[in-house]
């Protein structure tokens, strides 16, 4: 039976997109379905640390090895998805001198270069680092942005003639006897690009090979199939300051323990994390203690973040993995080592792999890995290249630093553009039209808005993960409508409404958990503003169905009757003119 | 040693030498932490980390609508931009300012326009200290004639040594011309003349320190107050010592009126006109002097007061701002604008109550300008409500408006114009005052304000002067019937 791809991929995260360029590079058919946008999972909620491998260099140097070989891999081929940022491991009084002089070993067993730095230099590096901080190992950690990373891994898969649909839910496994031969997906509005308020469709995909990757979610595809997959879903919280405290990661040095983590990323710096198993990845609480606590005890590291405005707090779930039997109680125990689960060997049924676990600093070997796996099914003889070729974007970078090129914009915003572009600046920022700045926060301008949009139909959260407009301290207070013009006249009125509505309710999620001191006074900013210019607190214009117009406002000709019909109404009435709506 | 094992701060620990570790980098054993600040990244000022003050900003863009050159520049972006937004756009690395910073004339109208109390002055300090130093020429004629317009003081002395002669040059056209011509500065402009007698050389010829003690303490036994002494250093700045030390005079005339002792200690230029030329380095050699020299008065038991808003700012806000020095606090809590200093300490109303200045030419009418930087210490309405006891002076305010010259901004060829317009609502509310003379606290609002209008510029310590102590009274100081 011809099968309409040879190898499908689900999921979209950092892991899917991966697969997918590399065997689309290796000349394979490839379809991506993704249930959100890129990122929507695990990717899209992580710490963004490149890691040196640092952190496990005392307790699992394996993973260790493969994190420093990966990290260099990445600042060659992502080189405008990663910033060189390095790395401290900082040592306060009470932290133990064996773990300190463990880890240096380790890292140096590991061929990770690492230096020690006293105190004070270390606050050299770091001027907010706390005064009792007695010393510290540097070591290569980067930043690295992943929605960016895995935006360009899908638009090189694409490239390389990959289909990759989002907003596409796996909804069913095609299982035949022993055989799975693809899926069923729920395109939320049709095949191709998103478009609002288009209709959902269903579509039955099948493949020679399907590659079970979303992670989190894995055992959840599983079951579709009778599959059972252990997966072991973590929570970890993060939170975002408005500004980078440090230019350097900041590691706390000690064994294990929550909250021991500040990464600069991009114009903000990340507060990091918890580690809590959850049942359900897409259910779980979300509390303010874990984030007051997290600040709380960072603060020992960076005093100055106990004052410091946050701007949002997210959650994200890690998928850890333990074979069968390991028992492990402790989700910090458990390995962060990935597994390849071939079900033609485990359970006896064929046509499908399931990969979960891993970090995102060694998805490309992981992909190069499953790659490999899927060739050899399929009976392929293709070598993996994605180790040696860039991601676009990332080609020739030293070109552009030589040209020193603005485009016509003031400089910080044109330094911030190309830190984002790379080598695709020219493509995208060279433009005779006006090319006004979208998002002052952030430095957005509407060229690479309209680029972004070209990728991404009327998604604007696709957008935004694409550009980081409305990322900023405002949290899209000032810009989410700006950017929902952009999408005008391309897609009409209530297409565009729909899109500013979605994003809108992205922007306020995440600041819940920030809601206080000046993040508080810029909500209330931004809500005054909304109600008051936009109508956003009550717009009848937004509602479905025709507005009877007549209802609140007679017109001219209307005597004083027309008042005094207004007094009679029911307060439900009133309601619908929008009066009193919340 | 390995440095697993080297001493860290004071504190060292007895780790075991693993050979492992002795591929160690070499770095340098450190000695223990001095007090660091961490605002201060690098022993440089214009190196400071300001980021974190961009937390206060919540964008809601009133600092823009109260920036005069914004107002009239479409190319300036606005306080909001090269502030907050600008410093939260940067990496540790990344160095780049925005040539726009320049166009930004430091009136610190921002500052005080602010509802959230961002350091946008302090911002727009350093990113510009920053941009010259890092982003202009150094070989440019643009960095050369802002160094000197920033530097007048250096200046000034040589043509205060031969005041007739600069005067003349300095008026003659065809040097003006050359001036725009060869340094960018502009020619529509008179050049401020300089006086023939400078304040300092008039002190030291009246006796100094000594002299104002005496005469302070005859005052003070005239008023009937007990012994206690009464003293202040005075900041008299750069033109008041060169260009119009009549207002210094008057300063000393009416502080010893009250019985206090003046002293004049040692002083540079207060940094003014460095800081709105981003020529950071240079603002601070001098700070250095004269937060050494004042610190000293101090403790010496005087109070600090100036006479040019700009100079009290300065000492005031940013000095502590961006110096790390010693004392620097101490100064800025203990400097006071003078005519404020009165006001707190002296019973002025009181003491002007009935007092008189009918039949003082030039003293009747005035269009008074408050200066942006007495307006940021919030002595926008102090003058009007000082005067208004004094029988014959009427005070109408010109409103709210900048002047538009903002120290050597105006002066720049390439900024006159903006300096100009924004000046226009100022010079038409001053043409539709009812007056004759112009009164202004700021020696560069009074030239633009003269330049625009024609009016002579009258200083509020003059009209004080005229009513507590009698005007032009002899180069003494006391009126010969005292
Ligand atoms: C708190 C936290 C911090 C972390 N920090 C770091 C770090 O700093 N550095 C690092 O290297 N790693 C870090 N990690 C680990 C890293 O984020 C993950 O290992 C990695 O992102 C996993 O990527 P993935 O593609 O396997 O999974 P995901 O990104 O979760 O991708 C799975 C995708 O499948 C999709 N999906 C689910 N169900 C369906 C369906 N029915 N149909 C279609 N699609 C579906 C999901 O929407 C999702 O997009 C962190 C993890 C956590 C939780
Ligand atoms: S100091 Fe004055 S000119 Fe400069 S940005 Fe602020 S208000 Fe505008
Ligand atoms: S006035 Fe203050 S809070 Fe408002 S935009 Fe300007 S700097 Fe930000």
């Amino acid at each position: 039976m011809a099968r309409d791809t040879e190898v499908l991929v689900l999921g979209g995260g950092s892991t899917g997109c991966g697969i997918a360029r590399d065997l689309a590079m290796r000349g394979l058919e490839v379809t991506l379905v993704e249930r959100g946008n890129l990122t929507e999972g695990t990717t899209g909620r992580m710490h963004g640390l490149l890691h040196s491998g640092g952190r496990y260099a005392v307790s699992d140097r394996a993973s260790a090895r493969e994190c420093i070989e990966e990290n260099r891999v990445l600042r060659e081929i992502a080189g405008h998805c990663v910033e060189e940022t390095g790395g401290l491991f900082v040592k306060r009084p009470e932290d133990s001198d064996d773990y300190f002089r463990k880890k240096l070993e380790g890292c140096r067993d590991c061929d990770i270069p690492a230096r020690v730095l006293s105190g004070r230099e270390a606050r050299e590096v770091e001027p907010y680092l706390a005064k009792d901080v007695e010393r510290a190992i540097e070591v290569p950690d980067g930043a690295v942005d992943p929605f960016r990373l895995c935006v360009a891994n899908a638009v090189d898969a694409e490239r390389h003639g990959a289909r990759i649909e989002t907003h596409a839910e796996v909804i069913d496994l095609l299982r035949e006897g022993d055989d799975v031969y693809g899926v069923e997906v729920r395109h939320d509005s049709g095949p191709g690009k998103r478009t609002h308020r288009a209709p959902g469709t269903t579509e039955e995909i099948t493949a020679d090979y399907v590659v079970n990757a979303t992670g989190a979610w894995a055992g959840q595809i599983g079951a579709m199939a009778d599959l059972e997959i252990e997966v072991r879903p973590s929570k970890g919280v993060m939170t975002i300051m408005n500004v980078r405290q440090v230019d350097t990661v900041v590691n706390r040095c000690r064994p294990k323990g929550d909250a021991d983590i500040v990464v600069p990323h991009e114009t903000t710096a990340i507060l990091g994390t918890t580690d809590e198993e959850v049942e359900d990845p897409d259910d779980y609480p979300e509390e303010q203690w874990e984030v007051d606590q997290m600040i709380d005890t960072l603060a020992e590291l960076v005093p100055i973040l106990e004052e410091a405005r946050t701007i949002r707090s997210f959650w994200g779930v890690r998928p850890l993995y333990e074979p069968p039997g390991t028992g492990t109680q402790d989700p910090t125990d458990i390995t962060r080592d990935f597994f390849l689960l071939d079900h033609d060997e485990r359970d006896g049924v064929a046509g499908i792999a399931s990969i979960v676990g891993g970090k995102f600093t060694t998805y490309r070997a992981m992909a190069e890995e499953i790659a490999d796996h899927v060739c050899a099914e399929l009976g392929v003889d293709a070598r993996c290249r994605t180790a040696d070729e860039a991601l676009p974007g990332s080609e020739n970078l030293a070109d552009l630093e030589n040209a020193m090129d603005d485009f016509g914009l003031r400089s910080p915003i044109a330094r911030r553009s190309k830190q984002r572009l790379g080598s695709r600046s020219r493509e995208v920022l060279e433009t005779d039209e006006p090319n006004p700045v979208i998002c002052a926060c952030e430095g957005v301008t509407r060229a690479e808005m309209q680029d972004a949009i070209e990728q991404s139909g009327s998604d604007l959260n696709a957008v935004r993960i694409r550009t980081r407009a409305s990322m900023g301290n405002c949290q899209g207070g000032f810009c989410t409508q700006e950017m929902a013009h952009e999408l005008h006249p391309e897609y009409d009125e209530p297409t565009v409404r729909d899109a500013l509505d979605e994003l809108y309710q992205e922007r306020w999620k995440g600041q819940r958990h920030a809601l206080w001191g000046e993040q508080l006074s810029q909500a209330m900013l931004s809500y005054a503003l909304h109600a008051t210019t936009l109508n956003r607190d009550s717009d009848p214009a937004g509602r479905d169905g025709d507005l009877e117009y007549g209802a609140f406002d007679a017109g001219p000709d209307a005597g004083p009757d027309a008042d005094a019909d207004a007094t009679d109404r029911t307060p439900l009435d009133r309601r619908a003119d929008g009066g009193e709506d919340r | 040693m390995s440095d697993a094992d080297r001493p860290i701060d004071e504190r060292g620990i007895d780790a075991g030498d693993e050979t492992e570790l002795e591929r160690a980098g070499d770095v340098e054993t450190a000695g223990p932490d001095d007090d660091f600040d961490p605002v201060q990244v690098f022993p440089e000022s214009e190196d400071m980390d300001l980021r974190p003050g961009a937390d206060d900003c919540y964008k809601c863009s009133t600092c823009d609508t109260s920036c005069p050159v914004a107002e009239v520049d479409d190319e300036f972006p606005g306080p909001k931009f090269q502030g907050p937004e600008q410093w939260r756009l940067k990496r540790q690395e990344d160095h780049d300012i925005d040539e726009t910073v320049m166009k930004c004339s430091n009136c610190m109208r921002c500052d005080g326009a602010c509802p959230s109390d961002v350091p946008l002055s302090q911002m727009h300090n350093t990113a510009r200290g920053e941009y010259v130093q890092k982003g202009m020429s150094k070989l440019s004629v643009e960095y050369w004639r802002n160094r000197t317009l920033a530097n007048y003081r250096r200046l000034a002395p040589l043509a205060a040594m031969f005041p007739r002669t600069s005067n003349f040059v300095m008026g003659l056209g065809p040097v003006r011309w050359l001036g725009e011509k060869l340094f960018g500065i502009t020619s529509e402009r008179e050049f401020p003349e300089f006086a023939t007698e400078t304040f300092r050389a008039w002190w030291a010829k009246r006796g100094g320190a000594e002299t104002s003690r005496q005469r302070a303490k005859e005052a003070r036994a005239e008023r009937g107050e007990d012994g206690a002494e009464k003293r202040i250093a005075y900041f008299h700045g750069c033109y008041a010592n060169y260009n119009t030390p009549e207002v210094a005079k008057a300063l000393v005339r009416v502080y010893e009126h009250f019985g206090y002792e003046v002293m004049v200690p040692e002083q540079r230029c207060s940094g003014t006109p460095m800081f709105a030329n981003g020529m950071l380095e240079d603002a601070r050699r001098a700070a250095e002097t004269n937060v050494d020299e004042l610190a000293t008065a101090i403790e010496e038991g005087a109070d600090v007061v100036a006479s040019c808003s700009s100079c009290s700012m300065s000492l005031r806000q940013e000095y502590p701002e961006l110096f790390d020095l010693e004392g620097v606090d101490d100064v800025a809590a203990n400097t006071w604008d003078a005519v404020e200093y009165l006001q707190v300490h002296e019973d002025l109303t009181g003491e002007l109550e009935g007092a008189s200045v009918e039949g003082v030419a030039g003293m009747e009418d005035f269009a008074y300008h408050a200066p942006c930087h007495a307006r940021n210490q919030g002595l926008a309405g102090q003058t009007r409500e000082v005067l208004a006891p004094i029988d014959g002076v009427e005070v109408h305010d010109v409103g709210d408006s900048c002047s538009g010259i903002s120290g050597t901004y105006g002066w720049k060829e390439e900024h006159y114009d903006t300096s100009m317009k924004i000046g226009e609502e100022m010079f038409e509310h001053m043409e539709a005052a009812d007056a004759e003379a112009g009164l202004t606290e700021c020696p560069t609002c009074s030239m633009q304000m003269g330049h625009g209008t024609g009016y002579e510029i009258t200083h509020t310590l003059e009209v004080l002067e005229a009513a507590l102590v009698g005007a032009g009274s002899d180069g003494g100081g006391a009126r010969p019937d005292r």
